[in-house]
């Protein structure tokens, strides 16, 4: 069986909490995968694990087949696992074009030395990275604010922005932490749209946090549910809206 | 050397002792700058680089409290009376209570307005302010000849000498001889001078007499030697005494207020997590203030003992490298961790005892460095903190 | 890329350097010192600049990469200029490449900590690397052994505390500036490229910059070995320049100083660094020149004025709701009238027989006003100067042109 993720008892500790505890699932290729529990069930933190920012204290998680626990963040995205950030984390200071240069800097391809001197291979180069930068900016609505500061960005376009910039790294499987949050109904609509495109059109496998039930229900077609770190229910979306657990879980929060 | 175990250049374990009893005197300095650090550390997140300058200060508070005292260099020729604790208490207080002042005023005017800006803004914002102090200070304090506390305020000079072994009686009876010796040949020598044209053209019964003095003046020193490395005693300085008492007594107040006041225990909190601490309600703006306080007069009791008991000279660069040290003794035991600033502080000063000890003096500046790499290397957390994973 | 464009900014800049030799040989040497010193301040400053502003890495000993580059130099000079046979000029630059080495690797040995530290911690280390190199040449020579008993190789004197001296002189103005022109040109060229991006995406955000595959370790410790080469070189003119060296000339408060140009400058601003480095560096020359000395209430004064304006500045920043023409009016206007009342109470303070006869000598200001200035930087405008503007013909048109935005120069 090949799946594109897959997480074999995951388990991490900051000092007496276990923030994620003995979580096991699988990705398949082309998946929309949905991720869900109350706050601070350890989502976030799934996550940082399978990107490389924390090392797991126990467990195993699989890229492709390939272990990838403990390898650097940089090294895990230019294998194909690129994110974004619930807090967004933008390059505030640099525009929206630049922001999405850098998430393909990955595929540049001249060297340092070219680039201190300006020659012909550092300019193409950058020329090149510009335009498919373009390119993305064009399918997530951002063309007409390429030139501006993303730290300018009113909300909902920043989300977006960290999108187009984990797309530029050309993933084979992406992670949308919360990628609907602070957003009005019209342009979660517009996001669930662009999400489902994404899958479609770019072949991309996606994990996607949310806490919107309607967004996650109307889009994923698998989800794991967490709660105090533990995996508590797992299957399609009718499955889970019934679960007694999961219910029990969001006691008092709207399902 | 007689005692010597491993063939090590220059290490006489006769001396280490001594050594290491001098050594904790300079980490009882060490430990009260550290913990002005590392409390800031802790709540702010800053390295209050000005803390350095706190400290030179308050030496400058001391010296000019005991000049008011009367320990000034004009009066001092017609000194006449002795002086007594009390003096140095007042020096002391003053000393304090000036730093915590200073170290207020500069939480309030220059870390204050800038602390919603990024980290580093604060730490240039905090560099700013300690060249200020020390090249600002220098137009107005006195700086040359540099001044230093006249030893004559402390009334407990010298030492307790605490004898380990004694030196063999024949050993001691042969000093007392070769001393009587080299007293006669001298005598002899310097008659003999009297009759001669110049000290560096001698006749011959002068350079006779000449070369016995400078041979008994030989035997007298080897024998001495031998007294010194066969009999071991320990100097105890009684300024340094007064010294680690002190700091002791500070840090048991200093413990009480941390672990068992309101103040303390929201100093506590804030360390931990500033933001939360805001929004449980802990007025944040006071916590700092005492922090600073805390921190300032610390350092200031630091500056006053050095200053007096060890009477370095002043200038307005004299809390640079120390402050520096108590840095690393700060992110040595773990910064943020009072126990550990202490610990820090100890093991540092002893280090660097260590090194001069095994003749490696022009080294010792470099020591600090060298640990705070390492720890920044290996252990980042410290001795005693533990390292926190960044959230994200 | 349009090469003849090119081709001609590269033969101007040349030119630039050979006229700033020309020119300057008409002046006596102190002069000419002055101007030399200039250019290697502008070098350290964008070099620090890159580390810093660009990189994001806070560091805060840059002078001991220039005492490196000096001293490799200086020494290497010493011993084989002479068998060399080489012509001064083709000697200086293979001196520079070798200060270069020497520095970029000390550079990657700090850079190496900077991969696990952070701002603060960072710049600690770098200053306590500083420390080390001048402790090592202070004390120079000494053996290096295992406690005494074996003994590896004798590191070579460098003139221990006192100075390395008889360094032969070769002074050669337009190498200097040529090096100040390469630096600005290399930071330039790579914020220009896709590479530059990554830099400054390593000082924006680093965990977000690893999560788009940025390989932050190597830019960190590149970072590190560009800067710090940049300094080496200029260490090996300066070398050649001044023909004695000290440990002292390359104290802490040269990093500081270096600092304070990259900080009021803009961080990450290169136009930003080089115009600070030569007005600061300008500035003390200026106050030493003045023989008068200044007086207490001259000085006092002064510092109240400024005090003022800082004051009236953050109260119109943080306080006043009107709009952003109105503020700058504002700072103008706090500017003008702190000024007046300083050059009032100028004549009521030194009217005080006290303020008035305790006088400085100018010369020993400079460092007082470097530090206020790097205080009232981070109080009024943290961004410095140029915050992360670069100078170009359509940024000059728009501040020009459009009066309000043109804060960037007004504060
Ligand atoms: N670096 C860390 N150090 C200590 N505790 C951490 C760290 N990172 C996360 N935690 C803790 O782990 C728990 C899970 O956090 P996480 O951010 O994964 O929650 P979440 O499911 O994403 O919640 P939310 O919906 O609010 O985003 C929380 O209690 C959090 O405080
Ligand atoms: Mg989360």
């Amino acid at each position: 069986m090949s799946a594109v993720l897959s997480l074999k008892g995951a388990t991490i500790r900051f000092g007496g909490l276990v923030a994620v505890n003995d979580v096991t699932f699988d990705i398949e290729k082309g998946d929309l995968f949905g991720l869900i529990g109350p706050n601070g069930a350890g989502k976030t933190t799934c996550f940082n694990l399978i990107t490389g920012v924390y090392r797991p204290t126990s467990g195993e998680i699989f890229f492709n087949e390939k272990l990838i626990n403990g390898l650097a963040p940089n090294r895990i995205c230019a294998m194909g696992i690129a994110r974004t950030f619930q807090n967004i984390r933008l390059f505030q200071a640099l525009t929206v074009l630049e922001n999405v240069v850098i998430g393909g800097f990955l595929r540049h391809k001249a060297s340092l030395a070219s680039a201190l001197a300006y020659l012909p291979p550092a300019i193409t180069e950058t020329s090149r990275l510009e335009r498919e930068a373009m390119d993305l900016l064009e399918v997530l609505d951002l063309a007409d604010v390429a030139q501006t500061r993303s730290a300018d960005l009113p909300y909902g376009k920043q989300r977006r922005l960290e999108i187009a910039r984990a797309m530029a790294t050309q993933p084979e499987l992406l992670l949308l932490d919360e990628p609907a949050a602070g957003m009005n109904p019209n342009e979660k609509e517009d996001l669930a749209q662009t999400v489902r495109l994404i899958r479609d059109q770019f072949g991309k496998t996606i994990l996607l946090i949310e806490h919107d039930m309607k967004f996650v229900m109307g889009i994923c077609e698998k989800i794991v549910v967490l709660d105090h770190g533990e995996e508590i229910a797992y299957g399609p979306p009718s499955a889970i809206r019934n679960d007694p657990k999961v219910i029990e879980a969001y006691l008092g929060e709207a399902v | 050397m007689v005692h010597q175990l491993l063939p090590i250049a220059a290490v006489d374990f006769n001396t280490l002792p001594q050594q290491l009893v001098l050594g904790i005197g300079i980490g009882a300095v060490y430990a009260l700058v550290a913990l002005g650090y590392t409390m800031v550390y802790g709540v702010l997140k800053l390295i209050n680089f000005a803390h350095a300058e706190v400290f030179m200060l308050g030496a400058y508070t001391a010296l000019f409290t005991a000049w008011y005292l009367g320990f000034s260099p004009q009066s001092l020729q017609a000194l006449e009376r002795e002086s007594s604790w009390l003096n140095l208490l007042i020096m002391l207080l003053a000393s304090m209570v000036i730093c915590a002042i200073i170290g207020v005023i500069i939480e309030r005017f220059a870390y204050r307005p800038m602390r919603s800006q990024p980290r580093i803004a604060i730490l240039i914002t905090a560099i700013g302010v300690s060249l200020l102090l020390q090249y600002g200070g220098a137009l107005f304090l006195p700086v040359s000849p540099p001044p230093s506390i006249d030893e004559r305020v402390n009334p407990y000079r010298g030492a307790y000498t605490i004898t380990l072994s004694r030196p063999s009686d024949r050993l001691l009876g042969q000093k007392e001889e070769l001393e009587r010796q080299y007293q006669e040949s001298n005598v002899a020598f310097e008659k003999q001078l009297e009759k001669e044209k110049s000290r560096f053209d001698l006749s011959p019964q002068g350079i006779a007499l000449r070369n016995a003095k400078q041979e008994a003046e030989r035997a007298l020193r080897k024998v001495t030697d031998e007294i010194a490395a066969s009999g071991r005693e320990l100097k105890l300085p009684r300024g340094q005494m007064i010294m680690l008492g002190a700091t002791l007594i500070l840090m048991l107040i200093l413990r009480h207020l941390v672990l068992y006041t309101r103040t303390g225990r929201a100093m506590r909190a804030a360390s931990h997590d500033f933001d939360t601490a805001s929004l449980m309600g802990i007025s944040v703006d006071k916590i700092v203030t005492v922090t600073f306080i805390i921190g300032s007069a610390l350092a200031g009791a630091g500056a006053m003992m050095q200053a007096t008991f060890i009477g370095t000279p002043l200038t307005t660069f004299y809390g640079v490298s120390l402050g520096v040290k108590a840095f690393v003794a700060a992110v040595l035991g773990g910064i943020g961790n009072i126990p550990g600033a202490v610990l820090g502080a100890m093991v540092l000063a002893i280090a660097e005892t260590l090194v001069v000890w095994a003749d490696g003096s022009k080294w010792k500046d470099a020591i600090a460095f060298v640990i705070l790499i390492a720890v920044l290397l290996f252990k980042p957390g410290g001795l005693l903190g533990s390292s926190k994973v960044e959230k994200v | 890329m349009n090469w003849g464009v090119r081709a001609v900014s590269i033969v101007a800049a040349v030119g630039f350097c050979f006229l700033i030799q020309t020119v300057s040989l008409g002046f006596g040497a102190d002069i000419q010192r002055l101007i030399a010193l200039a250019g290697l301040y502008v070098t350290l400053a964008v070099s620090l600049n890159l580390i810093n502003g660009i990189t994001g890495q806070f560091s805060i000993g840059h002078a001991a990469f220039y005492m490196i580059g000096a001293y490799t130099t200086g020494y290497l000079s010493i011993q084989f200029l002479k068998n060399s046979g080489m012509p001064g000029p083709v000697w200086l630059l293979l001196m520079m490449l070798a200060g270069a080495i020497m520095a970029s690797l000390a550079g990657l040995v700090v850079g190496l900590p900077s991969l696990r530290l952070k701002g603060d911690y960072l710049a600690i280390v770098t200053l306590g690397f500083g420390e080390i190199v001048r402790i090592i040449v202070v004390n120079s020579p000494f053996d290096v052994s295992f406690f005494g008993v074996f003994k590896f190789f004798t590191f070579p004197n460098l003139g221990g505390a006192y100075a390395l001296d008889k360094i032969p002189a070769i002074r050669e103005l337009w190498l200097i500036w040529l090096l100040a022109v390469v630096c600005i040109a290399v930071c330039r060229n790579l914020l220009k490229t896709a590479h530059g991006l990554a830099f400054l995406s390593v000082r924006e955000d680093e965990v977000a910059s690893l999560a788009m595959g940025v390989n932050v370790t190597r830019i960190k410790v590149t970072a590190f070995m560009i800067g710090s080469a940049f300094a080496g070189a200029a260490g090996a003119l300066l070398a050649h320049y001044e023909t004695s060296i000290l440990p002292s000339t390359f104290a802490m408060d040269v990093s500081f100083i270096i600092l304070t140009m990259v900080v009021l400058g803009g961080t990450g601003s290169i136009t930003g660094s080089a115009l600070a480095a030569i007005t600061l560096f300008a500035l003390p020359e200026v106050l030493r020149r003045n023989k008068e000395p200044v007086t207490g209430g001259t000085f006092l004064a002064i510092v109240i004025g400024v005090i003022a304006a800082v004051v009236l500045i953050r109260w119109f920043q943080n306080e006043y709701h009107g709009s952003k023409n109105k503020k700058t009016a504002g700072y103008f206007a706090s500017v003008a009238a702190s000024a007046i009342v300083a050059f009032g109470l100028t004549f009521a303070l030194n009217a005080i027989p006290a303020l008035h006869d305790k006088a400085f000598e100018g010369s020993k200001l400079r460092m007082v006003i470097f530090a206020g200035s790097l205080i009232i930087v981070m109080l009024i405008r943290p961004e410095g100067v140029f915050a992360h503007h670069e100078f170009s013909w359509t940024w000059l048109k728009k501040v020009l042109r459009i009066k309000p935005k043109s804060e960037a120069l007004a504060t």
